[in-house]
């Protein structure tokens, strides 16, 4: 992603609106250096020279999503820690940390999984040509859940072996299914797909 | 909880100075009426309603303390 951009136009508005596009961003997040003002010069023909302005992204998204997660914590009156990494593919990763905040997990994730994506919305309303993803955690649930989602899926697999016949598990988002997809991918005795539409879409794990 | 409707919804929309929100308190419920912009509307609703039940996802969450019900209303 670009994060600087001079323009030239005929005046500094033109000059500003068509950087600002390019940009990607929203005007409030951009900071403005007129290098110089468009001169008419004589006649309007000789001597003319164009507007030319230098435009900055003020917060990149890895400091602009903290900022907004910041804020969010303490609109919801938690006392809480964010801290942020910004992966090679341009994933942001917003760690949550802080007492009581179970709350922002919710059942099976519920409230997680709705910051999640409310922060994914804004990230690339704010950032139109951002590529990357962002991934909220707090207090570890993600890891966790993970390794539970993987001890579920090995147990169903066995399950379904026993009975012979398919287990299909709760509805789940991409994300969650994706891990059970991944724990069972070499798995010899079973298959793992998914079924129905979102957000009630759900694994199927069957016997070979 | 006013304020994090209103933080939230000017993060989503491209006019966040017509973002206004009013709360109507009851005696067990809060109802918190959310207006903006007409061309912001399907901003703070999304597809299938899905920016919307995140926002009353997040603003119960954060109601759960209060011990009430919050409703978030969007209103045209």
């Amino acid at each position: 992603m670009e994060y600087t951009v001079e323009v030239c136009a005929r005046n500094v508005e033109d000059a500003v609106r068509e950087g600002v596009e390019k940009l990607g961003v929203k005007q409030d997040n951009v900071k403005v250096e007129i290098i110089n003002e468009a001169s008419q010069g004589i006649l309007k023909i000789l001597g003319a020279k164009p507007a030319k302005v230098k435009l900055t992204v003020r917060k990149k998204p890895d400091e602009y999503m903290k900022d907004i997660f910041e804020n969010l914590m303490q609109k919801m009156m938690l006392n809480a820690v964010v801290s942020v990494k910004e992966k090679e593919d341009e994933s942001i990763c917003l760690d949550i940390e802080g007492k009581e905040l179970g709350v922002l997990i919710g059942k099976r994730g519920n409230t997680l999984n709705a910051l999640q994506y409310l922060a994914n919305v804004i990230y690339h309303r704010q950032f139109s040509f951002g590529r990357g993803r962002i991934l909220v955690d707090v207090e570890n649930y993600r890891k966790k859940r993970k390794k539970t989602l993987e001890q579920l899926a090995r147990n169903l697999a066995v399950k379904a072996m026993n009975t012979k016949s398919d287990v299909t598990l709760e509805p789940m988002t991409a994300q969650e299914r994706r891990i059970i997809h991944l724990a069972l991918k070499n798995h010899k005795d079973v298959i793992t797909y998914s079924q129905g539409e979102e957000p009630f879409r759900n694994v199927v794990i069957s016997p070979r | 909880m006013k304020e994090l409707v209103e933080y939230i919804a000017r993060a989503l929309v491209d006019y966040p100075d017509q973002v206004d929100v009013k709360q109507v308190e009851g005696e067990r419920s809060i109802i918190l009426e959310l207006r903006v912009a007409p061309d912001d509307m399907g901003k703070v609703i999304g597809k299938q309603g899905r920016i919307a039940k995140a926002i009353r996802t997040v603003v119960n969450a954060a109601a759960l303390k209060e011990n009430k019900r919050v409703m978030v209303e969007i209103i045209q």
